[in-house]
């Protein structure tokens, strides 16, 4: 089954917006596209005429889109936040995502929350692989120092590798911090004896 | 003393965010014994919209902004409460270096005040309809705004109708110089540093000081949930109090550049402390040779600014409405007169003197403003 409500993504994370993307079509909704490019926003929205519009949290943007609810003489359609009473959970739970969505009046709610649901959930998924990615880079980055660290003990105490590595877990145990803290520590200090 | 909650607020990275960053900063707060933890916002929706869904406790907001939240103009309708006014002007007329040119060609000079440059703006125009070129378009900073209210002002001081000789167009302040720059918008109304970066860069120069415009008009408010202030007394009271420490603290000159490097780190405004001392001692180049300075450029504290005047939300009420086009409505005035609550700042501060100015915002052209009379302002302005 294919739904033709015309949706609009805004959102200028290339990856982020593909992730939605993909997810909206799979979901059967065939009319999806996508603004990357935000001048003149207001005018692109107009020509582009969208049924719901759904755009990031983190774009200062979203105060462009005010403007098409007080100005009726701006878009041809009034449209509203999705948000009524009834909805609050599932904006807040939009917000928290880093999601909000704008809505042509008329269009069945049913519809709409499908569609919302469906970006919230993938907004989180696309914020658990930055999670992710951010995790995997800190622990390259701290094998790094570590390993640099190693090394300079090595030479200046003239230990043995796994010596070096245990000098630097008692540290670390001793003074309840992160190896790669301590590792750092000693990158540092080395290169101000320089 | 029981540990009071953690009270989330909400900000925009602006200088005029000073007094709830100096009440963390400066521990203002936690001498109140309360912690505030503040989220910076990229837009006023999310400031908005995270306050009336329970994600912050209180923001930093437009004044307007909190009087058509609680009347339901635009897009939601949540009743909020103003018990502290941030600030009052901070913001300059900017405009684009072709339409400054225009404007001298004019005058045969660089234009020396507001009403001269705005009436120099009404001779543009009409050059500009007569060779059939499109109308001026305005950025300001949100469909609700100070920003908006005063280029109308200013507009009016020249003669120009701000309904049909000019557009407006909602760009948020770090796209502002760029539009500029792309002739989408040819004038702007905007707070520091967004306006020293047009002039820096080339792009435009400004022409209008707010504090040119309107001695108090309320620029930025700290805007709370109604629910919240009646729920929650003590924790408002704490937070008023540690805003109005904060508020002499900003205000007071020796702490200038102190407040310049607080508030430029990069967690806040994130730009070079002279910028934000710049703004602080209202001292701005204006374009490519000349600066200017106002002592009264942005102010942080002072009973027409701190204390919240519900005549200063019918104007805002009067302003809103006239700048959709409607009618004024009595009980829609009331409504909005009840969104500041000088009862809360009374209680928290021990504050009971009233007012002693009868103009809350003190226009400096254009009609007189009296709260008692908001037809016959309105009828005023569109005269």
């Amino acid at each position: 089954m294919t739904d033709q409500a015309s949706i609009l993504i805004i959102d200028e994370n290339h990856v982020r917006a593909a992730i939605i993307q993909e997810g909206l079509r799979e979901a059967g909704h065939a009319n999806v596209r996508w603004l990357n490019e935000t001048a003149n926003l207001l005018k692109r929205i107009v020509d582009i005429d969208p049924d719901v519009i759904i755009i990031d949290l983190e774009s200062p943007n979203r105060d462009v889109l005010e403007q098409m609810f007080q100005v009726s003489r701006v878009v041809r359609r009034p449209i509203a936040m999705f948000v009524d009473q009834s909805d609050s959970i599932s904006i807040r739970d939009a917000m928290l995502a880093g999601v909000s969505a704008y809505v042509v009046d008329g269009l069945k709610k049913e519809r709409v929350k499908h569609i919302l649901d469906m970006c919230v959930q993938r907004f989180e998924i696309f914020s658990r692989m930055e999670e992710e990615l951010h995790e995997a880079k800190t622990a390259l980055a701290d094998r790094k120092v570590i390993e640099r660290a190693k090394g300079i003990l090595m030479t200046a105490k003239s230990l043995s590798e796994q010596d070096a590595y245990a000098m630097m877990r008692k540290a670390a145990m001793d003074q309840k911090r992160r190896l790669a803290e301590i590792a750092r520590a000693i990158v540092m200090a080395e290169g101000m004896l320089k | 003393m029981t540990r009071m909650k953690t009270i989330k607020v909400g900000f925009m990275p602006l200088i005029d965010a000073a007094i709830p960053i100096a009440a963390v900063e400066c521990g203002f707060a936690e001498r109140e014994g309360i912690q505030i933890e503040l989220v910076r916002e990229t837009s006023w929706a999310n400031i908005r919209d995270k306050l009336i869904h329970d994600l912050f406790d209180a923001s930093h907001m437009l004044a307007p902004l909190a009087v058509t939240t609680s009347l339901g103009v635009g897009n939601a309708k949540v009743p909020l409460a103003v018990p502290f006014g941030l600030n009052a002007n901070g913001n300059c007329i900017t405009l684009s270096a072709r339409l400054y040119r225009a404007l001298e060609e004019v005058l045969g000079h660089p234009p020396q005040n507001a009403r001269q440059s705005a009436q120099a703006l009404k001779r543009v125009i009409g050059r500009r309809k007569a060779s059939g070129e499109p109308p001026i378009t305005f950025g300001v900073v949100f469909p609700f705004s100070v920003h908006a209210i005063i280029v109308r002002h200013w507009l009016r001081l020249g003669g120009i109708d701000p309904h049909n000789d000019v557009q407006f167009l909602v760009v948020p302040p770090p796209f502002m110089v760029a539009n500029l720059s792309e002739g989408v918008i040819e004038g702007c109304c905007v707070g520091e540093p967004w306006n020293s970066r047009a002039v820096e860069s080339g792009v435009g120069s400004i022409v209008v000081f707010g504090a040119e415009i309107s001695r108090c008009a309320p620029d930025k408010v700290l805007a709370l949930r109604d629910e919240m202030a009646a729920k929650e007394p003590e924790a408002v009271h704490r937070l008023l109090r540690a805003y109005r420490s904060a508020a002499r603290w900003c205000q007071n000159r020796e702490n200038h550049a102190n407040l310049a490097h607080m508030l430029a780190q990069p967690q806040y405004i994130n730009v070079a402390p002279k910028t934000v001392l710049n703004a602080l001692s209202g001292t701005l180049a204006v374009n490519r040779t000349e600066g200017r300075s106002m002592p009264d450029f942005l102010a942080f504290e002072g009973d027409e600014i701190n204390w919240p005047d519900p005549r200063k939300a019918r104007w805002l009420y009067a302003e809103i409405a006239n700048g959709l086009r409607q009618d004024l409505s009595a009980s829609q005035a009331e409504a909005a007169a009840s969104v500041f609550r000088p009862d809360l700042f009374d209680a928290a501060t021990g504050n009971n003197a009233l007012p002693e100015s009868q103009d809350p915002i003190g226009l400096k052209f254009g009609p007189a403003f009296d709260s008692n009379n908001l037809q016959g302002y309105i009828d005023a302005l569109r005269g």
